[in-house]
């Protein structure tokens, strides 16, 4: 580790196993009731009801089969007497013995948010106690599967940068008090001074809603998706086989495939449905779900990198899907994971821009509305755009002359496909490290590929097949330009004020140098973050934004 | 070291111990044999009429034979992947290269490092040498330097270290 509180995952981790109370001698500030807290009693019987259901099913199953079978065949195989006051009491004791568990976990798990951490304490045997800094965050959600939503309660998801595993998970809190949690959280994450006579009661910061996708489009948009596209293709081959071999039997097989399509078509609407992206001086904050809901909160700065891309059949209605890079997110191929990463499961072009306004407040060019658009379905080289050369284009026939990039003051576009289109955004300041490749047949025709490296998350930047030395030249300058926007970019608690630019960075620390500043040294007023916050929107450099226009432009 | 085409100009590479290169040979020897032994065997069980007629003669005579010519190219490769790997430490960042063929220049800006693993092997012991791994958050970065001799290896771990320390921002 570079640092002892250095970036990274190391603050999230494990530390010994000393006493539970024990406050951390590196952490003094414990602001008067900073207590400990249990999560809800009832959270047990939340978490574990499918174990309670597999038991019951088990047990019942047989029964009712003995039931069946007494009634048939004239044999009673009820237990009676003895028999069935020992298989009551064996399953009494499992239920009892799993309820038993499940309540000493909750006994012996315990939470507590300091001034500058989080920290939860858990396990009975085997004890672990975890600590995470409050100004790492790097996203927080509050989960509410449906079980969970019937009796009111939630899961908070607190997630530093360790690539999926949440670092803290408190399951299950009342819904109010999650959020007021929630509250508490990003208000010391952002360097908010609190009232000190009512620590802890923080109000929700307001927020306005920015995005709301209508349930039509979310199902028009399921049907319009590649599974649909499967189902047609599989559909075809089924009945073309069936006809061919002469074989009807064969159509059976449209009942797994069904079952499969429906569960895809299901998890789409689950997620998509009811989706709102708001803007809030807490960050971006998203919601959506059918029966289990979410509500996510990115604060400013967290996203690492953002993807659009849009489906051949969604380009009929022109729909975009948005995807992020959050460092706490990470890859993840389950639906649940794929829907966290998504800012925006689908909207049309005005709303892509609207999201990316409150991803990059500062678009970095004048015209920010035509570079994206162009980006998004442009193609050859207007507003800055450099595309594969012409001599290359047998190793590209389709997409040479959409594969592209193109850099703004704040942020890197990498456009690529033809069919499937993608338009990647990188901002300069969360560029990882740069790598530029080449192969023997790149090098005979002077091409080279260029790799971003981004925190783990669906975004991957590349730009293939451009002129080595044009390659070149935005490897160098992307270097330079990381490292003069990192030294701009604002600090990790994004309430403070930016500092000063460093001017002699060789010799200077950056600007985020540790130990953090103590809270008098530069407090931030917390009606600050009471304002409702402005819908940050780009300007057209154009006469008019009509939408007609750019769809007129070759 | 001669200057690749994608490489930035005006940059002084260091190299890698020209011991690595023995280190290398060491694991493409074993390597070598495994693979020769593994590819021989439709040919020794068929020339001992264990197998009586599954492989034809020359398919069981073109495994090894393949497997010969790949080694030995490869064998011919590696002084030249050993001298192609390279480091350059700037001020704001550090530079890793490689390969011959296909190449790859990494740029890892100082202030994005995470933590630096120093990693020794036996046989690397053996000839005094060590592996430096660069991390940062992420796990696309391969910013690994082998064979650097062990001195050379803790004094660019704490370079790093206190690089990083100076330009620390955050994610």
């Amino acid at each position: 580790m570079t640092a002892g509180e250095g970036p990274g995952p190391a603050p999230a981790h494990a530390t010994g196993a000393a006493g539970p109370a024990a406050p951390d001698g590196a952490d003094p500030v414990i602001l008067p009731g900073e207590t400990w807290h249990r999560v809800h009693f009832i959270s047990p019987l939340v978490r574990g009801w499918i174990a309670l259901v597999a038991i019951v099913f088990f047990f019942g199953r047989d029964w009712a089969e003995g039931l069946f079978e007494g009634g048939t065949r004239g044999r009673n195989s009820l237990p009676e007497g003895a028999d069935a006051l020992l298989a009551g009491g064996i399953l009494l004791g499992v239920v009892l013995l799993i309820a038993g568990a499940f309540f000493v976990s909750w006994y012996f798990t315990r939470y507590q948010v300091t001034a500058e951490h989080v920290r939860v304490h858990s396990g009975v045997l085997f004890r672990q106690q975890r600590q995470a800094r409050l100004d790492r965050v790097q996203a927080i959600d509050i989960v509410q599967p449906f079980l969970a939503r019937i009796f009111g309660l939630a899961e908070l998801k607190f997630e530093v940068a360790d690539a999926g595993e949440s670092a803290v998970r408190l399951a299950f809190l009342r819904i109010g008090q999650a959020r007021q949690l929630r509250a508490t959280i990003l208000a010391r994450a952002a360097g908010v001074t609190e009232d000190p006579e009512r620590p802890g009661d923080v109000p929700e910061a307001p927020e306005r809603e920015v995005v709301a996708v209508p349930p039509g489009r979310v199902i028009g948009a399921t049907l319009l998706s590649g599974t649909s596209i499967a189902l047609v293709l599989a559909a075809a081959a089924v009945v073309a086989l069936g006809i061919g071999f002469d074989t009807p039997v064969i159509i059976t097989s449209f009942i797994p495939i069904g079952i499969g399509v429906i569960g895809a078509y299901w998890s789409s609407l689950n997620t998509g449905y009811n989706f709102r992206a708001a803007t809030s001086p807490d960050g971006i904050r998203i919601r959506y779900g059918l029966l289990d809901t979410r509500s996510q909160t990115v604060p400013p700065g967290r996203v690492q990198a953002l993807g659009i891309s849009q489906s051949p059949l969604w380009r009929l209605r022109g729909w975009y899907r948005v995807t992020v890079n959050v460092a706490g997110y990470g890859v993840s191929s389950s639906t649940e994971g794929q829907a966290r990463a998504t800012l925006l499961p689908v909207g049309t072009r005005d709303e892509v821009l609207q999201i990316l306004a409150l991803v990059l407040p500062d678009p970095g060019t004048p015209r920010p509305v035509e570079v994206f658009f162009a980006g998004m379905e442009g193609r050859d080289d207007p507003e800055g755009f450099t595309t594969t050369p012409r001599r290359a284009r047998w190793l590209a026939p389709l997409a040479w002359r959409r594969n592209g990039f193109a850099v703004t003051g704040t942020a890197l576009l990498v456009r690529s496909g033809v069919l499937w289109r993608r338009l990647v955004v990188v901002p300069h300041e969360r560029t990882q490290s740069l790598s530029l490749h080449q192969g023997p047949l790149d090098r005979r025709l002077r091409l080279a590929g260029l790799e971003l490296q981004t925190t783990p998350g669906p975004v991957s930047p590349r730009v293939p097949l451009a002129d080595a030395d044009v390659a070149w030249q935005l490897f160098h300058g992307q270097a330079s330009r990381a490292a003069e926007a990192r030294r701009r970019s604002g600090p990790e608690q994004w309430m403070r004020p930016v500092p000063a630019v460093v001017t002699d960075p060789p010799t200077a620390p950056g600007p985020e140098s540790l130990p953090p500043l103590p809270p008098e040294a530069s407090s931030v007023d917390p009606a600050a973050r009471e304002v409702m916050p402005e819908i940050p929107r780009y300007e057209s450099a154009g006469s008019t934004p009509n939408e007609e226009q750019h769809r007129d432009r070759p | 070291m001669p200057r690749e085409p994608i490489d930035p100009s005006g940059l002084e590479w260091s190299r890698v111990s020209p011991k690595y290169l023995r280190v290398r040979l060491l694991g493409w020897l074993a390597g070598s044999l495994l693979w020769l032994v593994l590819s021989s065997v439709p040919l020794v069980l068929r020339l001992t009429g264990v197998w009586s007629s599954f492989p034809a003669l020359w398919v069981a005579w073109a495994l090894p034979g393949a497997a010969l010519v790949s080694v030995l190219w490869y064998g011919v490769l590696l002084p030249r992947q050993v001298a192609a790997i390279g480091y350059a430490e700037r001020d704001d960042d550090l530079l890793v290269r490689s390969g011959v063929f296909f190449q790859r220049t990494l740029v890892v800006p100082y202030g994005r490092m995470q933590y630096v693993d120093v990693a020794v092997g036996p046989i690397e012991r053996i000839f005094g040498m060590c592996t430096l791994k660069l991390h940062t958050a992420s796990p696309a970065t391969d910013a690994t330097i082998p064979g650097l001799p062990t001195e050379e290896g803790s004094r660019l771990r704490e370079q790093l270290s206190a690089r990083g320390e100076a330009r620390l921002a955050g994610l």
